[in-house]
């Protein structure tokens, strides 16, 4: 985890987007619904035969106006009356038929989705999570998946109904007056030109929008986890400030993105009217049509009915141009490559025995500034080995790429002979135990959080790691034991405690290469001396390789590397390396010193 | 209800653009009524009466109508956006001040991700209430009121007709809100849920990696995602019983019309102009019918979303401060018979009987098995909690006395569990002063001996680190997070284990430099080593949340206790590399 170069992004800048998308790619939705063709077709028939029952509305209002009224046929009335009670319980089934099954539908495709980029998350390496704030892929996994589901459930379906209603609409309408209904879509280029003009400025404004949110989300996540350290300070005020104008941000970003969505209902209404006027003017003013009262004042229903679906298709437009913003995040998320992968027909990794080889290993975090230079060495089965040197040199790089959680520019590192790059990771990784720093517990009883470690381990094996690294006697002492809920990252846990929780969740999974990271840094020296009589134990036959700052530990390794300017500068057992008087004898002087000065 | 009156206190603020709004809405219905007057007139006096020429003015007057109830419309749907986003805007800063001026008792109750869906998810409801159902509700309404009154004076009878169906629409729409409520808390619960899930196995990501979970996670995930979907379908099986039933009742009315309307017609008791203007105002009746159910769908959505809102404005940090004393801390120390539970955790004593005393300017070290109760006894001198039982003084006052700023300003905590900010490193040291100088930044990171290491940063100062200081090795994130606590010139120096991760030569340089600047600042250094301990005035060591010994370096190993022990287990090293 040294010092490490990629440019990363903070809560008050903005991400740019890596590929601009165009509006075929914005098509991929449709990669999501393809499996649903079947559940389509059904809504979408439910939808025709429910729009049977509204479309015969007008049609019988007119054949009542045009004939069974003025003909005082009371008895014809009562049954257009009956067909149309009929038409609306059709209509009322297929709309409960409806919700129930969009709703269905569109659930399934968001969950579809949801679950597309978290399994793609997964996949993305250390980079990808150490280079943003983590509100900010969080958004996209959660809270712009669900800004689709309007797009998605109703709208999409709503869109198909509109267009099918549309089109019959616009037959009955060709049925009535061929003539008239030319004459109803005469304007509607105007409607295609204001919706290219207004496209460009809406579309950026609604990126614009999306990015305000996700750093409104990023500040907030960070906020509420970094709360103890803002009250210790007591920056609440500072903060509040800060968030005040991120909040501003996001407001004035939504009023612009708003502005413009706005702007098509109006237009599109306006343009509805002028239509009507049209068609009546064109209708009476050239008598000689000779349209009838009744099919006039049909057709004006119909209108409505033409423009209605229009207007929500129009609607739909806009909302994909909304989604728009939110899509190209998602697939943005979903098109990241991921650095890190099985090559193809990777072997699995052999039952490890634990010889490992660097063979010059030269890596960067970012190619202009490599951290490990032409690397070799070997280490032998069972051997410990203890990493010292100054921060920032390069030993927890080392450490990481054992594991291959980076790839290297150049060379190749072998474990029993296998080059890494190779093996399938989760067979290389499968036979590590690696303990980060950063002791990670997740939310959940502490038996939980240990068995992580190996997810199908009995009771026992549990208790068995457990007392292994003296973690027993104080779990045993809180309120359920094992059984006993720790919460987010572990926050009535001490340090020391959880340090031994993910040792114990490391050691139950029986590692054949053991790395352990500052690991102990945490842990009293009492607890330690115990833990180091059972460590002894348990590493003896494994390869290992330990990053400490204590003596004691760094004493008892079988080999130390002095690792510094991206390489192994010095090599060999405690009693070698003080003979060699180099670094090591330097930095162990030093330390001697200060313990001199001190007692 | 209560939840109306809630949002009306943030709302009302705006009571001048929501007056606008309403006048325009009113502007507006007025004039869609009037546009289907001019229908009418053209069926009655042209089509039918014949009187062509009318008609360039009639359609003139349909044209202008819809343009200016349009520009009417887009004004006050603007506006009462505006009215939403001003008012979420005050929502979300107060939940933000609320979130940091909460204990540490709450965070450990409630997950983070719960807290960031309040703050997200819940304040868009509330958005989307103010913004759009509230102005539908108030146009809806005025078309109905319109409605009637208009289809009244064309025909009474055939009104209170219609009107009947209003009865069972009131019933249905009770039970609709009264059964949907519950279903959008479950969505609500389930998406915090989802919301959580998914932050924390970001935020762990390395452990999954490195543990080849993910597909364990990903089952985990699924679960909560599934659960997601089934509580959204659940609902939509409520209100998609019932909005049908809304719409259908809707519906009748059509067929009412026609089949009274035409009957009345035959009878010579209503003309056909009338008949279809009847008809044409009839959508200003339906459309606010139709909405009715969605409209009240939404507002139960809003509920328990602002709900969870209040809830959490509501709660009150435990940590008070009454009447504060307007001093500045000086730097004595006591502890008077403190005892201390967490509240989750009656059964465990984490403190008993803590009893010391620490004069300004004194260094103070803490020693002590891990979960000895090190950590939770120094935070009560900054109140991250305030004993069980007993009293905490600082210069002689109960710390309950200080204002928080002034108490929590005056003293640096270097947490254990370091946190740094996704920001530069300059921005992360100058916290608690981000306008200071870049010599004063430079000069604390000197003395906690991370200057050297952050110039060959790429950017030095300006090197943006990751999230929780990703990127740092673990030594260096110390140093970083020492360096910000020594810029704050404070009165009382707590030193958590700060620095475990980084090698003795380094912790020596810094508690060289300590002393330099330690001369009355009282400093408290919990530590797992004995070098830390020996220039100290005091030490304590821990036990099971009890001071089993104190006193300083020589008097303790005199005693041959736990210190005694510590020393030789430590200092033998020493000893032996003497030999050598």
């Amino acid at each position: 985890m040294a010092a490490q170069t990629a440019k990363r992004n903070t809560f008050n800048e903005d991400e740019e987007l890596e590929e601009r998308l165009d509006f075929k790619s914005l098509m991929r939705i449709f990669k999501y619904i393809g499996p649903y063709r079947k559940q389509m077709l059904k809504v979408l028939s439910i939808i025709f035969l429910g729009n049977i029952g509204l479309v015969i509305g007008p049609f019988l209002l007119r054949y009542a106006i045009d004939y069974s009224i003025p003909n005082q046929n009371y008895g014809q009335l009562i049954m257009l009356a009956a067909i149309f009670l009929a038409g609306l319980l059709v209509s009322g089934i297929c709309t409960n038929l409806r919700i129930n099954q969009i709703t269905r539908l569109g659930q399934q495709i968001l969950m579809d989705m949801r679950e597309d980029i978290f399994v793609h998350l997964q996949k993305l390496s250390f980079n990808y999570f150490d280079s943003r704030p983590h509100g900010k892929i969080l958004i996209r996994v959660v809270n712009y998946i669900n800004s689709l589901s309007e797009i998605l459930s109703s709208g999409l379906i709503n869109l198909i109904s509109d267009l099918l209603s549309l089109i019959m609409t616009f037959a009955f309408m060709l049925l009535m007056d061929a003539r008239l209904a030319g004459i109803s879509l005469a304007l509607f280029p105007i409607v295609v030109l204001v919706t290219l003009l207004i496209k460009n400025s809406q579309r950026r404004a609604f990126q614009v929008l999306s990015n305000k949110q996700s750093n409104m989300n990023a500040y907030i996540a960070e906020s509420i986890e970094g709360v103890k350290v803002t009250q210790s300070f007591a920056r609440e005020e500072v903060n509040g400030e800060i968030f005040d104008d991120v909040n501003k941000q996001y407001r004035s970003s939504w009023m612009s993105a708003i502005k413009r969505l706005f702007i098509m209902h109006p237009v599109l209404n306006v343009i509805s009217a002028l239509t009507t006027a049209l068609v009546i003017f064109v209708a009476i003013y050239f008598g000689h049509l000779n349209i009838s009262a009744g099919v006039l004042i049909a057709f004006m229903g119909y209108l409505n009915n033409l423009w209605n679906p229009l207007i929500n298709i129009g609607n739909f437009y806009n909302s994909l141009i909304n989604a728009s913003a939110y899509l190209e995040r998602i697939f943005e998320t979903l098109d990241t490559p991921l650095e890190i992968s099985d090559v193809e027909h990777a072997k699995t990794m052999p039952s490890i025995v634990g010889n490992i080889t660097f063979e010059d290993v030269t890596f960067a975090y970012d190619s202009s500034k490599t951290i490990l230079e032409n690397v070799n060495f070997e280490v032998k089965k069972g051997e410990t080995i203890a990493l010292v040197g100054p921060t920032g040199a390069g030993k927890s790089t080392i450490i990481n790429l054992i594991s291959r959680f980076y790839n290297l520019e150049k060379g190749r590192i072998l474990v029993d002979g296998e080059d890494i790059s190779q093996v399938s990771l989760a067979s290389l990784r499968g036979q590590m135990g690696v303990m980060m720093q950063d002791t990670f517990i997740f939310s959940g009883t502490i038996k939980e959080n240990i068995l992580y470690g190996k997810l199908d381990a009995t009771d026992e094996e549990v208790m068995a790691a457990a007392k292994a690294v003296m973690a027993h006697d104080f779990i045993m002492e809180m309120p359920n034991g094992y059984d006993t809920v720790v919460k987010e990252r572990g926050s009535n846990l001490s340090a020391g405690q959880r340090q031994l929780i993910s040792f114990a969740r490391t050691l139950l999974r029986n590692p054949k290469i053991l790395i352990l990271d500052e690991a102990t840094s945490s842990i009293d020296t009492k607890t330690e001396k115990d833990l180091q009589i059972a460590l002894d134990k348990l590493l003896e036959g494994r390869t290992s390789f330990v990053i400490a700052h204590r003596l004691s530990t760094i004493k008892n390794a079988s080999r130390i590397f002095y690792v510094s300017d991206k390489q192994i500068v010095e090599s060999g057992s405690h009693d070698e390396l003080l003979e060699e008087k180099g670094r090591y004898y330097e930095l162990f002087n030093s330390q001697f010193n200060i313990l001199d000065k001190l007692a | 209800m209560e939840s109306i009156k809630w949002i009306f206190g943030y709302a009302k603020r705006w009571w001048i653009r929501i007056t606008i709004v309403v006048l325009m809405i009113i502007l507006a219905t007025a004039v869609s009524v009037y546009i289907p007057l001019l229908t009418g007139r053209v069926v009655d006096e042209v089509i039918n009466g014949g009187q062509i020429d009318l008609l360039p003015s009639l359609l003139l007057g349909i044209v202008g109508a819809t343009v200016i109830r349009e520009a009417l419309r887009y004004s006050y749907r603007l506006l009462s956006e505006t009215v939403g986003q001003n008012a979420i805007f005050q929502i979300k800063d107060d939940l933000y001040n609320k979130m940091q001026e909460l204990d540490v008792d709450y965070f450990k109750q409630n997950q983070m991700g719960d807290i960031m869906a309040r703050m997200t998810g819940d304040t868009e409801t509330i958005r989307h209430f103010l913004s759009w159902v509230c102005y539908n509700i108030v146009e809806n309404s005025i078309f109905f009121i319109i409605a009637i009154f208009m289809l009244a004076r064309i025909n009474l009878t055939l009104t209170l007709a219609i009107l009947c169906v209003t009865p069972f629409m009131a019933y249905f729409a009770k039970r609709l809100c009264y059964e949907v409520r519950p279903t959008f808390g479950n969505i609500r619960e389930s998406f915090s849920r989802l919301n959580s899930m998914v932050k924390e196995n970001i935020s762990g990501n390395r452990i999954v990696k490195v543990f080849v979970n993910e597909d364990y996670e990903i089952e985990k995930f699924r679960k909560h995602n599934r659960d997601f979907r089934e509580k959204n379908i659940e609902s939509a099986s409520v209100w998609g019983k019932y909005l049908p039933l809304l719409d259908g009742l809707t519906g009748s009315l059509q067929v009412i019309i026609m089949l009274l309307g035409g009957w009345f017609i035959m009878r010579g008791e209503m003309t056909m102009g009338e008949f279809v203007a009847y008809g044409n105002f009839m959508w200003m009746l339906s459309m606010p019918m139709r909405m009715s159910g969605w409209l009240l769908n939404d507002t139960q959505r809003y509920i328990a979303s602002s709900q969870k809102i209040q809830e959490m404005l509501k709660v009150e940090s435990t940590i008070q401060v009454q009447n504060p004393v307007e001093k500045p801390v000086e730097g004595d120390i006591q502890f008077k018979n403190v005892n201390f539970f967490y509240q989750d955790d009656l059964q465990t004593k984490v403190l008993h009987d803590i009893n010391l005393e620490i004069s300004k300017g004194q260094k103070v070290a803490i020693l002590g098995e891990t979960g000895s109760g090190k950590s939770t006894l120094v935070s009560m001198i900054s109140r991250f909690y305030d004993p069980t039982d007993g009293d905490v003084f600082i210069d002689g006052e109960n710390v309950k006395k200080y204002d928080l700023k002034t108490l929590r300003g005056s003293i640096a905590n270097v947490m254990q569990d370091v946190f740094l900010f996704s920001d530069s490193v300059r921005q992360n040291i100058a916290f608690s002063a981000p306008d200071i100088s870049r010599e004063k930044i430079v000069e604390s990171a000197m003395r906690a001996d991370a200057h050297n290491f952050v110039m060959k940063l790429e950017d030095q100062y300006d090197t943006i680190i990751g999230e929780r200081g990703t990127g740092l090795s673990g030594g260096q994130k110390q140093r970083v997070s020492l360096a910000r606590a020594l810029l704050k010139e404070p009165s009382i120096l707590i030193l958590d284990d700060t620095t475990s991760a980084v090698d003795m030569e380094t912790e020596f340089k810094i508690q060289e430099e300590l002393k330099k600047i330690g001369h009355g600042i009282t400093t408290i250094v919990i530590a797992s080593r004995v070098s830390s301990a020996i220039d100290a005035d005091q030490i304590f060591v821990m036990e099971n949340g009890r001071i089993v010994e104190r006193g300083n370096h020589a008097g303790l190993l005199d005693k041959k206790g736990y210190y005694y022990d510590i020393y030789q287990s430590q200092m033998g090293e020493f000893l032996e590399g003497r030999v050598v």
